[in-house]
Formats: C-alpha cells, structure tokens, sequence
C-alpha cells in the first residue's frame, strides 16, 4: 500500500495530524496500536488548561494552553465543559505567591481575575472557608475521548485512512529514508507493509520506540501520574491549588465524576501506570485541604497515566513540544511533549513541516472548522445534549426511541452502543466503553459487560472470553486501591466472577 | 425458657435460630437488608461435613425439591458449575452433560445472554444455539413478568417444544412458587429444561426465602429491617440488645447471642478504608489484606472480648467470622456448618 503519508499514533495528536493532513488534500494513513486515546491521551486529568497552571514556570506552554484554550471551546464545544476554574491559596500556602502568579498570568496572556474569599464561596461553596486568596481563571473540563474522535471521524470525512488496532512492528530505512513499514493487523483490512513517502512518529509515550525502528533516538522522559475517580461531581469548577505545580493540586469535574490529579514519579516505560497506597492518600489529602468534602466521597478508581516529557521528567520539565527530524533519516518526523489542550497546534505545526517536505503550501484550518455541535445547541433536548456530550455530530444517528439501558450506572442505552458499533472502531468492550462509559460507574461494568457483549455478539466476530478478560482486568487494575463501599462492591464482583463464573485465570 | 438473640437473617443466621428453636429456645432473629444468601446462586457448593440430614431437613421445601450428590450445571456465563446441592433443573448428575442445548432469552434482556453463553457453550464442545424470544421486557423488570399464568408459560412450552436441540437453558426466573412452572415446561416440550446458574436473582432469593419461612414456622420470632444497636454485656456476658427499627426502640434481656452478620459484603463488619471492625465496639476482629478472609476472632466457637478473652454466652457463624480457608462462593455450607457448631457451643457452654 503507497501513502504520501503515515501518522503513527492515535491519541490527540496523531488524530489531530490526520484531520490537519486530509483537509489540506494530503493523502495521509494513521495507525494506532490500541484504541484512540491508548496513552497518555486517555489517561489524564481531562483539564482544559488555561495556562494558569504553568504560567509562573512555563511561559511558552502558559500562552500556548491559553490560546488554544479559546481555539477548543469554539471548535469542539460538545467535548468542553466551559465549567471554569479556579486558583485557591489556603493558610499554609506562600501569601506572596498569588501576586507573583497574577503577574505571570496577565504577561502570558491568561486571563486571571480575583475574587474576594467572600466571593469565591459563593461561587464554590464546598471550598475550605479558610481560602487566602482566589483566582477565577478559564480552565475547563475536556473529554478526550470524544475530543479525539470527532478528529478521527472528521479526518475521515475529508479523506483520510485512520485504523485503530494496528501497530506498526518494523521499518526498513534505505538511503537515508524509510522505504517499508510492517504493521500488525488485529482488525483486519490493510495489507501488512506500507510504503509512505513520510512518517510521521506520534506515538506519545511509545515515541523513542518508534523512532528506534528506524534506528533513530528520540531524547524522552516518561513520567508517571496518577489520578483518582470520585463518585459524583463535587464542584462547579476545576479547582486548582494556588501554588507551586506540586503534587494532588487538581480537582476537575467531568461527565458524573470528579477527577483528582496529579503525581509525578520517573515511569520505567510507557506501561508503568500503576498507582501506589500512597499516592491515592497524597491525592485525597491534598485535594481535600481545598475541599474538604472530598475526603468523604466515594472513590470509584484509580488510573495512571504516562507523560511524555521533552528531556527529562518530573515536574521541572517543559510542558511544551518539539518536532524533531533526525540527521540520518529525512523522512521521519517524531513529535513529542505536550498538553492535551495544545494537541491542535502540535498537530498544526507539524503537518506545516510535512507539507513542507511535500511541497505542499496550503494553509491550515483546524482551528476555523468545527469538529461537531454544542451540546446544549438551541432546540436540542436535554437527552439530545447528553448525547451530544460523549459522541458530538454522532449523537444525531442514535435511536432514541429505543430506551433501553444497558448500563445503569452511566445510563447508556443500548442504541448508543449500537451506534458505536455501527461506527467499526470499537472491536472491545474497552473500546465501546471509551466510546459510551458503558462500565466507568461505581460497579465499573460488572453488570453491563455481559450485556455490552451480546451486542457485540450479535454483530462482530468476537471472541467472548478474551474480550471480557482483557476488559476485566483493565477495570481490576483500577480496583487494587478501592476502599470503603467500593471495596464491598469489589467483593461482590469477585464472588460473581470468580465465585459463580469461574472467569479467574481463564484465557 | 432459654432466650437467644440472632442477629442477622442470612444461612447462618436462620439455620441457627431454627435449631435453637427446635431445642427449645425462645429465639428473636433480627435482620435488615439483602443477606449475601440473597445474592448468592442457591446452590451449596460443597458437601457438608457435619450436619448433613439437618440441613437437608431445614432446606426441604414441598414447592422446590431439591437434588444432590456430584452435580453439574453451567453458569449464566456459560462456564462450568459444579456443586453438591442445587435446585432439580439447575444441574445434572455428573456425567450426564447435555449434547446440544439452545440458549433461551429474552431480547434486551440481562437474565441471560444467549450469544455469549452459546459461543462459551460451543467453545466448550457443547453444541449450542441462541434463541430470542420475542417478548420485550424492560431490563430492570424480571423476566418472570413477562409470564404472567399458566397460559404465558403454555405458549413458551410450545415455542420452545419447536427447538431442536436436547436441552434448554433458560434465564433463573422461576421464583419459590412458581418453581414447579419449570417441570411443566419440560413436560410439554419433551427437553431437558435447564436453568442457568445466576447469582443476585431468583435462586438466591428462593433460598432465603426458604430459610425464613423454615425459621419463622420452628417459632423463632423474626424481627425484618431492625438493627441490632447496641449490646448489654457484663463481665463477658451478653445480657441484654437494644433493637431499633424506624421510630421504635426496643430493650430486651437475653441468655446468649449468635452474632451471624455476615462480612463486609453485606455491611455486617464495618468497613472504614481497608479495614474492618466491630460495628458493637465489643468483639476482636482479626485483619486481613484480602476483603474476604477477616472477620471476628473467636475461640471454641465463642467470640472475644476486646482484652482477649473469651465471652461466656456470644458466639459467632458464618461470613463475619474470620477464615484463612475460605474461597469466593465457598461460603453457603461453611456459614451453615459455622451455624450448627455455633449453636452446639451455647447448649455446652
């Protein structure tokens, strides 16, 4: 198969290269290993950076984040909740420091505004009533998911090839280029070697390895995060600690859960995503001390998640990106670093060096052209704009009339599910899951996952013990840390998997 | 007369208040909430050791015979059950594994899933086929609805007499009263009628109900949705309980206490963090990293106090009881084996 060009990656980047790439005429083919948003697309905080975060630190990432902040909110408002954010300094914070970071804020282009603690429990009343000082930012909370998938439908839509499930296993460089690249096709439908006139490598975590197969090295740190799911939205805005980037500063509402983040430890490679005892006591008591609710809530699960940081890791290193060609293989560009709020421009500035490579001197449009609809768009119903949250343009082809619920957790219905599978790129109970959140309630999909499969049954060549292990061991990973009520839930889903269904150790 | 408080309304709970009972106690068995019984398959996983012909006799019941010995059956999912005492249709006498069966559900249903238990079947060398009926059914309402009389499931009997295959599974929806539904329908459609083993469903609940009505007809005085609150206990002894129940308090004065409230699952044990604990203040629990294994210390049957040593009149059975031994479904035999010894400390001690 011949392709002027091959994207290698599916999280935000590579999606956003390829919709870049198809609509300015370039014939372009991505492949992505797992599913979209495998890596660090999916597991991260779902935080719409204002660029307040980095302001003080960061300058370039801080300006970076706030315009493309306003690029996102108006081209994929389905996928934000412009639920904004706020900055809070409690007691045993730097007084100093919310001066400091107002003035970095304004010099960056972040638009900060303060507010009175009177005022910011007002607009947050769960907040610590002891809060110094309050500063209301633009943060939003961001569904990668959906975000990403609207760029695969969309690239699509103007011509590009974007398959999921097929990883890219060798290359063959020849004077001083790429020639061949072996791919592994677990769904089937493409030839096994590609021959590409560029490659693009944007594979986030997994981008020295890529880089490596063309006998390139590509300078990475990977850093580890972990995060916790709570149980219920627990405030109206993302609320961030006004201090010094530390650990457990980050609490973000999204979809019926709350989100707290983050960590940082040096991660071994881009599986290392485990999450240690004391990394969710970290998250709850440092979150709590600006909410102190949380420390009350229910805990569905924990994830990790796996930076790719330009040079080395932690939390010194840029959160801005580079793209980087090599001296002895002209025809590879690997791109690594980043935010998934600059996944835009990332994708724009380096389809601007591909086109560059192909001659091609058309201008970019990504940040001019929707991706899909507001969710609460006029004269939609409010089961309309819940749809239209988790699948954007999609949500108009599901069947509402059908109400049945597959996943009473999340409420799904089996239609969206049907929808999904319509689709073609969901082949696992994972991948509908990203798709529909059939499985990410408190029960994480032990009552749905049955039912999500005899659909899938009902459709697709799946092989049925396979697919519900690899789904409940993904799900148990997230369950090692469950506490409280969630360990008693954890209890019962073993008593039925193991107990009545045998499931344990079957492959 | 001998007065004993059983607190909780699951296997160990019933069994021991049903013997106590028949011994001559005045028996008060207070319970709230779903006990894992409930939730469990129905089934007795493993043959008992002590006790055999008394629980026979405690889960008799003239509406659901009941089979033994080496049996077999296939869980919702399709994968092998096995298990010493079942329900007649839920399993098969080792050996007699059927060679075709046809997977029976209803459309959009979760009571079973019949493409996914066909492919586990047929993967398995059981050759086996889906079949939907047409009948829609929302998915948080049972099955059973959908069979209101005699003459819905006359009208399934023939659907299914059509089916060419030697067995059929069917979603567990026959409850107690209507169980003797399922032999009609292998009657009047000449196959094996099969149900699949289904936890958190009707087989759970026909065995508590089982249970209950056993212990309630022995004269034990069921006290349902009450909490036990607190306890009166002087010098290692349990003298008297408040019960609480809505707006109601009650005192009563008691001779000996089984404490059968099950692990952390059903809320028995309280659960803090990771850890479990005594929700009476009053009894030494033992930890355990594994959700499954802690529970309340106990000595000769009896449980201890928080200094150590062992109460004179207070004992406990089944889940909440901490075991090194115990497996995921392992629990229903040894929580009414737990139950008898339970019961044989008090009348030695």
């Amino acid at each position: 198969m011949r392709k002027d060009v091959l994207i290698i990656g599916g999280g935000a980047t590579g999606a956003g290269i390829a919709r870049d790439l198809a609509q300015r005429g370039v014939e372009c083919l991505l492949l992505e290993m797992g599913d979209y948003c495998h890596g660090a697309s999916g597991g991260n905080h779902g935080l719409l950076h204002s660029g307040a975060r980095y302001a003080v630190k960061d300058a370039v990432s801080a300006s970076e984040c706030a315009a493309e902040n306003i690029v996102l909110k108006a081209i994929a408002p389905f996928a934000v909740e412009d639920t904004g954010g706020l900055f809070v300094s409690l007691p045993q914070d730097d007084p100093d420091f919310a001066d400091l970071f107002t003035a970095s804020c304004r010099s960056a282009g972040v638009p900060a505004e303060e507010l009175t603690p009177k005022e910011a429990l007002a607009y947050e009343p769960g907040l610590n009533p002891l809060v110094v000082r309050c500063l209301a930012v633009p943060d939003g909370s961001i569904d990668p998911f959906s975000l990403v998938q609207a760029n695969v439908d969309d690239a699509r839509s103007a011509g590009a090839t974007v398959l999921n499930h097929c990883a890219v296993s060798g290359m063959t460089v020849q004077d001083g280029r790429v020639v061949k690249v072996e791919v592994r096709d677990r769904r089937g439908g493409i030839p096994s070697s590609i021959v590409p006139e560029v490659v693009v490598n944007a594979a986030g975590a997994w981008v020295a390895d890529v880089a490596s197969m063309a006998g390139c090295h590509v300078p990475m740190g990977l850093d580890q995060g972990s995060m916790l799911v709570l149980d219920g939205r627990q405030g109206r805005h993302v609320i961030n600690r006004l201090r010094r980037p530390s650990n457990g500063d980050i609490a973000v509402p999204n979809h019926t859960s709350t989100i707290l983040g983050t960590t940082s430890r040096p991660a071994r490679s881009p599986n290392d995503v485990a999450v240690s005892r004391e990394d969710v006591e970290l998250l709850i008591r440092e979150t709590s001390a600006m909410i102190p609710s949380l420390r009350e809530c229910r805990t569905i699960r924990t994830y990790g998640g796996v930076r790719p940081l330009l040079g080395g890791g932690g939390r010194e290193a840029s959160r801005s990106f580079a793209i980087m060609g090599d001296d002895k293989v002209d025809n590879l560009l690997s791109v690594a670093g980043g935010k998934l709020t600059t996944y835009r421009l990332m994708a724009e500035k380096v389809t601007d060096r591909v086109c560059e490579l192909l001659g091609n001197s058309s201008n970019c449009r990504t940040h001019l052209e929707r991706l899909g609809p507001s969710a609460e768009e006029k004269g939609g119903s409010i089961s309309l704009a819940r749809l239209r949250r988790k699948y954007g343009r999609a949500a108009t082809s599901i069947d509402t009339a059908d109400t049945r619920v597959l996943c009473s957790c999340e409420q799904v219905m089996r239609s969206e599910v049907t929808m999904v599978l319509n689709n073609g790129d969901a082949l696992t109970l994972a991948d509908v899951m990203r798709r529909t959140r059939a499985g990410m309630g408190y029960c994480q999909g032990f009552d749905c996952s049955l039912s999500v499969l005899e659909v899938m049954m009902d459709r697709n060549d799946v092989d049925p013990v396979p697919s519900l292990n690899e789904f409940l061991r993904e799900r148990e990973r997230g369950l090692t840390q469950a506490t409280g009520d969630q360990l008693r839930q954890e209890i019962l889903r073993r008593h039925v998997l193991r107990g009545v269904y045998g499931l344990e150790g079957m492959e | 007369m001998r007065r004993a408080l059983v607190v909780g309304n699951g296997a160990a709970g019933t069994f021991s208040s049903w013997l106590l009972a028949n011994n001559g106690w005045e028996v008060t068995l207070v319970g709230r909430g779903t006990p894992s019984t409930a939730m469990s398959a129905g089934c007795l996983r493993s043959q008992p050791n002590v006790c055999r012909s008394e629980i026979m006799e405690f889960l008799s019941n003239e509406m659901m015979p009941w089979t033994s010995g080496a049996r077999e059956g296939l869980s919702k999912m399709g994968t092998p059950y096995r298990c010493w005492m079942s329900p007649p249709h839920s399993t098969w006498k080792e050996g007699e594994t059927p060679k075709s069966v046809a997977v029976v559900g209803l459309e959009g249903h979760p009571s079973l899933l019949p493409r996914v238990t066909s492919a586990m079947l047929n993967a398995r060398g059981i050759r086996a086929k889906p079949f939907i009926l047409p009948r829609s059914v929302p998915s948080e309402v049972p099955p059973t609805a959908s069979f209101p009389g005699d003459e819905a499931w006359g009208a399934l009997a023939e659907e299914l007499q059509k089916l060419p295959s030697e067995a059929i599974m069917l979603p567990a929806m026959a409850s107690l009263q209507d169980y003797r539904m399922l032999d009609i329908l292998e009657l009047r459609s000449g196959r094996r009628v099969l149900e699949a083993i289904t936890p958190l469903g009707a087989p759970g609940q026909r065995l508590a109900d089982i249970m209950l009505s056993k212990a309630a007809g022995s004269g034990v005085t069921i006290w349902d949705g009450r909490k036990v609150a607190a306890l009166d206990v002087h010098e290692y002894e349990v003298r008297g309980a408040t019960v609480v129940g809505g707006q109601e308090v009650r005192d009563i004065a008691i001779d000996a206490i089984i404490v059968a409230t099950g692990g952390p699952l059903v809320d028995g044990l309280a659960l803090k963090e990771r850890n479990i604990s005594d929700p009476f203040g009053m009894f030494r629990v033992v930890r355990s990293n594994d959700g499954l294994r802690g529970g309340y210390d106990s000595s000769n049957g009896m449980l201890i106090a928080n200094d150590g040593r062992s109460m004179n009149n207070a004992v406990g059975a089944g889940d909440c009881l901490s075991s090194e031994g115990r497996d995921y479904g392992s629990g229903l035999t040894e929580a009414l084996e737990g139950a008898y010894l339970a019961v044989q400390a008090l009348e030695g001690s």
